[in-house]
Formats: structure tokens, sequence, C-alpha cells
């Protein structure tokens, strides 16, 4: 039997239920695993272990007393510190709100804890959401554990890491431009952005509204499966929530017609591009079609979407003005006059150029020229996607165009930065579910690869990820210690 | 290039005071952001690009009911002594 923190979900649950071992147990292993790395990885913000091994005692006397424990029952969730968990800090990572406790749950939080999961902690990200590496965090970086001196990806790094090296059992991150699928492939888990209204945004903190989605980051298609089922749903609380059907594992594949984004290939590193190649051929021994297709106004979804995820964080950070959110300033500070701007030089500088460049494209004489345009470009990808929905089942390409890169690499350079979103934006804009699946390595750092589905087409996602885990025998825990 | 005076403005209407070294570095790099949007003006404007696509069916609206939300629920930092608390004012 493998050591208990590197147990899946599904085997937590199981081991549990058959009295192989307690929660208290698996807990403490995982806390232990926490000790050891943690110092080396940096994942967590905010470590909840009192509670974890409160939460766990629980369960087991639960289950002693033949009580259900829940489909979750014992398993250790990390979440990303965007989500709201009541009477635990929620940070975003920013200074601004470093002292901010929630008076209540996220949707999704609510949701596990109704399932018996344990909140170990909150997870480190790039300031609000904003980075791809963690390194805009305004309290730490978070390592990648395949090499501690490269970034893990983000803006969910924490919730990679923590995956990844066994801190925690399955993680909760969000992804309004790839923050979920890019540290997923930079850490080699399995992390899925599904279709925007299938899971509750109650108790996400706002970023970009219109294109972010909660989303897990697990070891395997299997853990994928059982949160997003526990997760999803219509919330009262947000009207861009629906209903939708659970998903199942099926072990009979259909013949499904791929095809592979010539646009995501031909940008990618040549390591990168042999390894997406690869992973298609096995596509074919597993009986599906694959075809290179073309996507005509693809190069314009990055500027879209920088476009229109600042104008939307421009609008959504207005809230942090040190009266609904912020600090407790000495009387001396209260001047009306820079009242605001004192609080707010407190956000980190990408935050801040965000913010900025929001506020250029949506003022008057510019708004028709970025922002209009930016929406009817997003509209247009999404015809053109819907269209090829109706002639292939899925669409792939490599998660990310490069490997992990090592830290302060392109921290100078703001567009640099930004060009490594450039595969994962997409399904954001469109709106539709995508998933990253670790399919390999070049020099010892992982490579992922993207699948899209259209609209609440999950099931077809999880059907062609589980037939390709089962076929790529890949390593799957890093050695740290 | 974003000019001294437009970053100011800027600042300005979002209500951010930028220390000097961002005032030195951000017009170079917004002006960079800029340069790399610019390109979605190739796209052609007008009526012949529909703004926004509703392909997805959102369920209906919540009905409107009110509920009480109790005073328990308001955050610790905005309270002392039972009483809401706000930031002092000169």
């Amino acid at each position: 039997m493998p050591k208990l923190q590197d147990l899946q979900a599904h085997e937590v649950v199981q081991g549990i239920k058959e009295g192989l071992f307690t929660a208290e147990e698996y807990v403490s292993s995982v806390i232990n695993r926490i000790e050891d790395v943690e110092s080396k990885v940096r994942s967590f913000i905010t470590l909840d272990s009192e509670r974890a091994l409160t939460s766990a005692k629980l369960i087991d006397r639960k289950f002693k007393e033949k009580e259900d424990i829940g489909q979750l029952g014992g398993v250790t969730v990390g979440i990303k510190d965007n989500i709201s968990t009541k009477n635990i800090r929620t940070t975003c990572a920013s200074k601004i709100l470093e002292d901010y406790f929630p008076s209540y749950d996220a949707t999704v939080i609510r949701h596990l804890k109704d399932n018996g999961a344990i909140i170990l902690g909150k997870l480190n990200l790039d300031e609000f959401g904003m980075g791809s590496t963690t390194e805009y965090s305004r309290y730490h970086p978070t390592h990648n554990p395949w090499n501690l001196d490269y970034v893990p990806g983000g803006s969910s790094g924490g919730c990679g890491a923590a995956v990844a090296t066994g801190e925690c059992t399955v993680s909760l991150g969000s992804d309004t431009g790839g923050s979920i699928r890019c540290p997923a492939s930079f850490c080699s888990v399995v992390g899925l952005k599904p279709t925007y209204g299938r899971i509750s945004r109650y108790g996400l903190i706002s970023y970009a509204n219109s294109l972010e989605q909660i989303g897990p980051i697990c070891r395997s298609v299997k853990d994928i499966v059982m949160i997003l089922n526990i997760i999803s749903g219509k919330d009262i609380h947000d009207n861009t929530s629906m209903s939708s059907s659970p998903i199942t594992i099926n072990n009979k594949l259909d013949k499904f017609n791929i095809a592979i984004i010539k646009e995501l290939i031909d940008g990618s590193d040549l390591e990168v591009r042999k390894t997406v190649y690869s992973a298609s051929e096995k596509f074919k021994e597993i009986g599906c079609i694959c075809n290179e297709i073309s996507i005509k106004n693809l190069h314009y979804a990055l500027p879209s979407y920088y476009t229109l995820a600042s104008a939307e964080a421009s609008s959504n950070l207005a809230r942090y003005d040190n009266i609904r959110y912020g600090f407790d300033l000495p009387i001396a500070e209260y001047k009306w006059d820079t009242y605001f701007s004192n609080v707010r030089k407190n956000f980190g500088e990408e935050v801040k150029r965000r913010i900025l460049i929001g506020s250029y494209v949506l003022s008057s004489g510019y708004y028709s020229k970025y922002y209009l345009k930016a929406r009817r470009l997003r509209s247009l990808l999404k015809l053109e996607l819907l269209k090829l929905f109706k002639k292939y089942d899925l669409l792939i390409g490599p998660t990310m165009p490069i490997l992990p890169f090592k830290f302060g690499e392109k921290i100078d350079d703001p567009i640099k930065m930004y060009l490594v979103d450039i595969n994962t934006v997409l399904a954001n804009l469109a709106g539709i579910p995508a998933i990253t699946l670790p399919i390999g390595f070049s020099n010892g750092l992982p490579i992922g690869l993207q699948i899209m589905a259209a609209p609440f087409e999950e099931q077809k996602l999880i059907d062609v990820s589980n037939a390709l885990e089962n076929t790529i025998n890949i390593q799957r825990r890093p050695i740290l210690i | 290039m974003i000019s001294k005076d437009q970053l100011g403005y800027l600042a300005q209407i979002s209500k951010i005071k930028l220390s000097e070294d961002e005032a030195k570095k951000f017009p170079e790099q917004l002006d960079k952001t800029i340069q790399y949007i610019d390109i979605l003006e190739e796209l052609v404007s007008g009526d012949s690009i529909v703004l926004d696509l509703q392909e997805m069916k959102f369920d209906e609206l919540r009905d409107d009911v009110i509920r009480m939300s109790g005073g328990q629920r308001i955050n610790k930092n905005l309270t002392k002594d039972g009483f809401l608390r706000g930031p002092k004012m000169k």
C-alpha cells in the first residue's frame, strides 16, 4: 500500500470506510508531509492544521457510530486563497485583504463540507489571480516541486504544487485565463476549467466575472469527476449557474473525432510539440480520429482577453476603498483628497498595471477602439468554435506553449508574461470546458495536454482523458526529500 | 508613448497612488501592452458582427424574496461593542 499522504481522494474515502485507517491518521500523515516539504515549496498562505485534525476526529466518531461520513469523508482539500472560507483568513495574496475573515462560505466550500471534506488551508496565488507564476503574490512565491528553481505556474500555483507534492489530496482553484490549467500543467497534475455556469461563483472574490470559473486540481481524472459532481449545480446566489448532469467514469470509449489546433502547436517549443504529437498518436491507438485544423481569429484571442479582463478588473477592484475592505489607518491618514489612493497604493505592481489598462480601455475615446472590439472578437471566436464542435467532438493542443521557466525570467516584461497564457484564454473567452492532463517530461519538467469540448460536454473530456491517462504511464510524484 | 501627464490622469481616475519607481517604469510597460492590444484595430467594426452571443440559456432569475440575513453574519471587522463601525474622517 502507498504512503497515506500519496493516496487519491477516492482511495482515502474507501480506506476510511473499510476501516483500513482512520481520518485522523490520514490527516496527520498529510500534515507531516506539509511539515517536511512546505519550507521548500511554500504552497500555503494560511494553514489550518488544528481545525483539520478536529474535523478528522469528527469523521472518525461518525464512522464509529455508523453515521454517513459523506462522499468525501476525510479527504483533505486545499483552497485557493481567493475563495471565501468562513472564519478562515482569505487574502487573495494581497496586502489589502491581509486581515479579511469572510463571514460566509462560498457555495463550493459549503458543498465540500456537507460531503465530509476537510479544509486544510488556503493556497498561494498571484495577487487577485493576476499572473502566471505566483511571483506576484504579496506574501511569497511558490516553487515548482519538480525543480525548485522554476515557477509552478499560476495564478493557482499553490494549488498545483500542493496537490503534486501531497500537501493535500485535492485542491480548488479558479481559472480566468488559464489559472487552473497552467499550474496543473507545470506541476504535472490534472486540472479542469468547467463550462461557464456549471459551478457557482458565489464566494469567489471577483477579478473578471464573465471569464472566471472555479475548478478542481487533482492527481487523477477519477478524482476530478468526484469533486466536479459535488461542487456543480445551480445556486440561488449565482444567476449564471446552471443545473447539469452528473459525470461518470466510463470504461468504454466512443470513437471521438478530435481536432489538433494548428496555431497552438506551431507556437510551441519543439519538445512540447513532440510530446503533444505523441499523445495524439495514442488517441489514434485507442480508436479516435485525429485531424489538424486552423482557427481563423485565434491570434486576436490574447489581446482580446487582456482588454476584457483588465476592464473587468478595474471595475471589480474599485471596492477596495478602505470603507468596505481595507486597513485600519491612523486618524491622521484620513483626508478626503488622498484617502482612496493612499489605501490603494497597497496593491502590487501587476494589479495596478491591470487597473490602469482597464481604466484606459474603458475611457471615452478608447472604449470602441479596444473594449467594444474585444467584445466583438469574443463573439466571433464563440461562433467559430461552436461551428467546429458540430464537426469535431474535441479540440486539443499543448496546455502551455513552453516548459516551466526560472523565477525572474519574465517578471520585468508584462507582455512576455501575458504570452504564457496564449493557449488557455480561448476556453475562457468562449465559456467552454477545458482539461489539462500530464503527458510527459522534458529535462525533468512537466508537459500537459489541453483538451477542450463544447459547452457542458465535460463527459467527453472525462471519457477521453480517462482513456489517455490509462495508456500513459508517467512519474506522478516529484522527489523532494 | 503614454506621457507622464496621461499616466497621472489614469492613476487619478483609478484612485491609485503610484510610487516613484512605478511612475518611472509604468509608461513604457503600459505602452507596450497598448501596442499589443492595438491589433484589435484590424477587426472590421460595424453591425455585421454581433456584439454578444447568448448561446447558453441561463435559468430564469430567482424570485425576489425578502430574507432576513441576521446581524450575526456581519463581519467582526466591521463591528465594535455591538455597533457597526466605519472609518473616522477629518
